[in-house]
């Protein structure tokens, strides 16, 4: 049985009211949506928060997914929603920015995470380097990033989620990879002084 | 050295719809041109970077439960099993407290088994003839105390006359018997003081004659008295 068939089976029997499936549904999701989120976000609190109000959106709207699409892409576009929802409310992006210069993963994370081996600890310091990168986008070039590089999408599939043209999908994605050239050249200046 | 291209062949790169036509004129002309290529390159350590990105560990949530708070109402065939758990304890306790409270019976008898609650007819007329048979006993009771007080009151009375009867008749014998005895004694004394003095007189004579003389005395001076 493919993933898509087991997806299939494990809606229909959530639908019809199996509390087992629709753990088993959430467990397989949640990694993504969670990383989704803390990308977005760039803080597990937040990121909770928006993994939750995905699942609850999720667990609205299951008898309403008719199989039309795939439930991945699905699931995502009520992720990307919620995102967007978030931002609205929180203006997560002007947090970022200001906290900039302190901002470290490290010191959001658990207790547990900080003192897990050294192999766990370089790839902290991987992920919270690629959060500072993010911080430094406004939350509609993130978001494209996102989409593009994190999610694999298609521009023709990120202008149809956001509503815009192809190709400003595409410029979008350009300018955003430019800033992030230059933030990064900049960091890695400021590691050599 | 610029490039007019560049911004569109970055753009174009990162796109998946590009035809083999339109590849082979992109790499052609990054082989030809450093500006572009130089972007390109920086471009795609900038998405190496990113794509360094280790997913994280979910941190621990309740799956099932926040949602089934939050949708709490409209979702009750999914919490049944769940509330039925839940709640069995607190069902049973609840319901051994009804049966305390409710005073339940389980009677199993020869005419089957009856189950009654609170003060049912069967049990208020089995109390009301413990109370008939309580009091009649306590009647009966009292009864026999009087009869026992009475017995003893007449038994008393008649062993104090005994006794008092006996005891005036000992008190009496006794009292004959002191008078005899000192009766007796006095006659001895008398008896002992003639004897005594018979010896007296047959001893001396001259103390006979005196004590006749003393006697003479003394029976003279009775007799003057």
């Amino acid at each position: 049985m493919s993933l898509i068939d087991e997806d299939e089976a494990l809606i229909a029997a959530a639908v019809k009211g199996s509390a087992y499936a629709w753990e088993k549904l959430v467990k397989r999701y949640e990694p993504r949506i969670y990383n989704h989120g803390l990308r977005l976000t760039g803080n597990p609190t937040d990121a909770m928060d928006l993994m939750q109000e995905v699942f609850l959106g999720v667990y609205r709207n299951l008898h309403r997914f008719r199989g039309d699409a795939k439930f991945s892409s699905w699931i995502f576009r009520i992720a990307h929603n919620k995102a967007v929802d978030m931002n609205r409310r929180k203006k997560l992006m002007t947090v970022q920015s200001k906290a900039d210069d302190d901002f470290d993963i490290l010191d959001s994370l658990p207790g547990e995470v900080k003192t897990e081996p050294e192999h766990r600890l370089n790839e902290q310091q991987l992920n919270s380097q690629v959060l500072r990168m993010l911080a430094q986008l406004p939350m509609e070039q993130r978001l494209i990033v996102e989409c593009k590089i994190f999610q694999s999408l298609t521009f023709e599939e990120i202008a149809e989620l956001q509503d815009m043209s192809v190709n400003t999908a595409k410029t979008r994605f350009y300018t955003a990879l430019k800033k992030l050239k230059v933030v990064s050249e900049e960091a890695n200046v400021l590691s050599q002084d | 050295m610029s490039c007019p291209k560049t911004e569109h062949l970055t753009k174009e790169y990162f796109s998946s719809g590009l035809s083999e036509v339109s590849k082979q004129e992109m790499e052609s002309h990054l082989r030809s041109c450093e500006r572009c290529n130089q972007e390109l390159e920086s471009l795609l350590l900038v998405q190496s970077k990113l794509e360094s990105w280790q997913d994280q560990r979910v941190p621990h949530w309740n799956r099932g439960m926040e949602l089934y708070r939050r949708e709490h109402g409209q979702n009750e065939s999914q919490g049944r099993i769940f509330d039925l758990w839940r709640w069995l304890p607190t069902a049973t306790s609840f319901a051994m407290l009804l049966l305390v409270v409710l005073n339940t019976s389980l009677v199993i008898g020869d005419q089957g088994v009856s189950l009654s609650f609170g003060d049912s007819s069967a049990s208020s007329g089995l109390e009301s003839r413990l109370d008939a048979f309580q009091n009649n006993q306590q009647a009966k009771l009292a009864e026999f105390v009087a009869r026992i007080e009475n017995r003893q009151d007449s038994n008393n009375m008649q062993l104090m006359q005994v006794v008092f009867d006996q005891t005036q008749q000992t008190t009496a014998e006794n009292l004959e018997r002191i008078y005899t005895f000192f009766e007796e004694q006095r006659l001895q004394d008398l008896e002992d003081m003639r004897v005594g003095y018979q010896e007296l007189a047959n001893n001396d004579y001259e103390t006979i004659r005196s004590l006749e003389q003393l006697a003479q005395y003394v029976s003279f001076s009775g007799e003057v008295r």
